[in-house]
């Protein structure tokens, strides 16, 4: 998978391109809306995030120029401003989603692997981890082709962590996911726990290995060892 | 009452108040000509009338005037000359009629007479009435033609001004727009236009700044939080730290989580203040967004046993659907995170009025002080301290009331518009 990351912050650049190496995707920064445009000529993407303000032009302009140029390339706006006017315009250019800054970079990770799904495989493509399979078109889990019923805020999460996966989530970051900007009343973590451990135990139940580690004082990591 | 009617009604006032006075005063000047004229007479009968009664023995007695009448008094004294008017009783018409009469005083042949020569005024007074009420007439139809002409003027003339008054009444400043006015040939009123045209062109300009000012503020600060946010998101992955940098890190991601949510909710604090978000002519239906925000925080209703219950009419106030979204979600949580284990919520929802009751602690004090900025009580030291003074903000912008009363362990938060 390609990305293209167009931003003027170094350090913010600089972290997400990591984030995304990790994962083994090729993520490309551009700093500017020249090397932006570029690139964009150049090469084919499967998903660029759009920083809106640039140093030397509007990022929606990279946006009308992208969809114009491939209209098949997710695109993910990330910006600071979060009023709902710039929300509205970008979305309405064709943008796939909006994340306002700052963001988790593993809910990046998350929007963009989603984005990535819905464009290259309408949504079909199989989530898996072990032996764990997601339909996400149908919304349905199954370990070892047994079906398990979820909750809605259970399937989510583990959507969340799988996409995530070998990695670790901080509490903050689970909770912005699932509650979004409900996630004000993260005075207490005490319902991330609840889910935490509904999800594990029907996961268990079905004859799954405990993949959920908790990590003392910051959240969880996903992962098969 | 407007102004062009505040100005017929001063105009009434006037007119009828110049009519009234100068029809006083024109009848007095007629009447005072009328008798100075009827005196004139009398003197002229008078001097008659004395030359004859000295000539009473040569000259035959003849009638003076007709409808005049002599009358001749032997009396003792003379007396001083008087002019009086006196009504007199005719007895073939059966009426009383005015007269004027001049008194003196004459000498015949020895004896003193009082001579009352009397003069009938009636004609003279008929023709006073006519002339004094055509001319009251006429000036009262020139007072109402002028009322009418200047009432139709003044709507004329000040039409532009209302014209003006009605795009100022909606002007919406959020729209960014600058007034313009077609041209009047009023000067005032040209002038008068002008000015506004500059006066929003500057509302619209320093809005604008204020508008980007405020995003831009956000941007400063949400980019260098988003670098901090990152970088340590980064570095917890790295498998070599120690639980105690661990715990560190944690702690200092969850600081800047908070001073992101905190710049947040100032940001929205100051929109909400800026009257960004425009209100709009139709109630929102509460229902649906209380119902939507219930299932939302179900997990926290259901993790500290919360009991709800609602009575819900499918009303609510006018305002943004965004603003309602928020006061409501401010509402609930606010009863959820002050609640006690086991505790409970009353939502109710009527015409005008929607009261959020939860059970909860007592609280030391006013508990309309709650609604100030930072304001909190100390055991929730995670919370921001903004919730409800965001949700006081947009009843206040929007016109609702907000009010906060604790009764025993209730709390009651009520909005009514």
């Amino acid at each position: 998978m390609k990305l293209l990351l167009i931003e003027d912050e170094k350090a913010l650049a600089t972290s997400i391109q990591n984030y995304f190496q990790r994962e083994n995707f090729v993520c490309e920064w551009a700093p500017d809306y020249g090397t932006a445009m570029e690139k964009i000529h150049v090469y084919e993407y499967d998903c660029v995030l759009v920083d809106l303000m640039l140093p030397d032009g509007d990022g929606l302009q990279a946006v009308r120029e992208l969809k114009r140029k491939s209209p098949e390339t997710g695109i993910i706006i990330i910006s600071a401003k979060n009023s709902l006017d710039d929300r509205i315009v970008g979305l309405n250019l064709g943008s796939d989603d909006y994340l306002t800054k700052p963001f988790h970079l593993s809910e990046l990770n998350a929007r963009v692997q989603a984005v990535i799904r819905r464009r290259n495989f309408q949504g079909n493509q199989q989530i898996g981890f072990g032996k764990i399979h997601i339909d996400p078109q149908e919304h349905s889990v199954a370990v070892d082709g047994y079906e398990i019923i979820l909750t809605r805020k259970e399937y989510d999460l583990l959507v969340y962590l799988i996409a995530n996966k070998n990695r670790v989530l901080t509490k903050e970051s689970i909770a912005e996911h699932l509650w979004g900007d409900d996630a004000d009343l993260m005075d207490n973590f005490d319902f991330i726990y609840t889910h935490i451990k509904n999800l594990r135990k029907k996961l268990m139940d079905k004859g799954c290995p405990d993949y959920l580690k908790s990590i003392y004082g910051v959240g969880y990591k996903f992962s098969e060892q | 009452m407007n102004l062009l009617e505040r100005i017929f009604r001063y105009q009434i006032v006037a007119s009828l108040v110049i009519l009234l006075l100068g029809a006083g005063l024109f009848f007095l000047s007629v009447r005072y000509l009328i008798d100075e004229e009827v005196n004139k007479e009398l003197l002229r009968s008078k001097v008659k009338v004395s030359w004859q009664l000295r000539h009473i023995d040569t000259l035959p007695v003849y009638i003076l005037q007709l409808g005049d009448s002599l009358q001749l008094q032997p009396v003792r004294y003379p007396g001083k000359m008087i002019a009086v008017e006196r009504r007199m009783y005719n007895a073939n018409e059966r009426q009383y009629h005015p007269y004027r009469q001049l008194i003196f005083y004459e000498q015949v042949e020895g004896q003193w007479y009082r001579v009352i020569l009397s003069k009938l005024l009636d004609q003279r007074q008929q023709l006073m009435k006519a002339v004094v009420m055509t001319v009251t007439f006429i000036v009262a139809l020139l007072l109402v033609s002028m009322l009418m002409l200047n009432s139709w003027l003044s709507e004329r003339l000040w039409r532009p001004f209302y014209r003006t008054l009605n795009a100022l009444d909606k002007y919406q400043l959020e729209k960014h727009e600058v007034l313009e006015f077609s041209r009047t040939r009023t000067t005032e009123f040209t002038q008068l236009n002008q000015t506004l045209t500059q006066f929003t062109e500057r509302l619209a300009a320093s809005y604008q700044n204020l508008k980007e000012f405020t995003e831009n503020a956000s941007h400063e600060i949400q980019t260098p939080l988003a670098v901090i946010l990152s970088k340590i998101e980064g570095m917890i992955q790295d498998e070599t730290l120690s639980e105690s940098q661990l715990v560190s890190l944690s702690e200092v991601s969850e600081a800047a989580n908070r001073l992101s949510r905190l710049n947040q909710a100032l940001l929205l604090l100051t929109k909400i203040e800026n009257r960004q978000f425009l209100a709009g002519t139709e109630p929102v239906n509460l229902t649906p967004i209380i119902h939507r925000k219930l299932r939302d925080l179900e997990d926290l209703i259901e993790q500290r046993n919360i009991t709800v219950s609602t009575k819900l009419e499918p009303v609510g106030p006018v305002m943004h659907q965004a603003l309602a979204e928020i006061l409501v979600n401010n509402l609930l949580t606010n009863a959820i995170r002050y609640n006690v284990e086991d505790g409970k919520i009353e939502i109710q929802l009527t015409p005008g009025k929607l009261t959020v009751c939860n059970t909860g602690r007592p609280i030391q004090g006013d508990p309309e002080l709650l609604f100030e900025r930072f304001r909190k009580e100390s055991t929730h030291s995670a919370s921001l301290g903004l919730g409800l003074a965001l949700a006081k903000t947009i009843c206040q912008v929007n016109g609702q009331t907000l009010t906060y009363r604790v009764q025993d362990e209730w709390h009651m938060l009520t909005v009514t518009w």
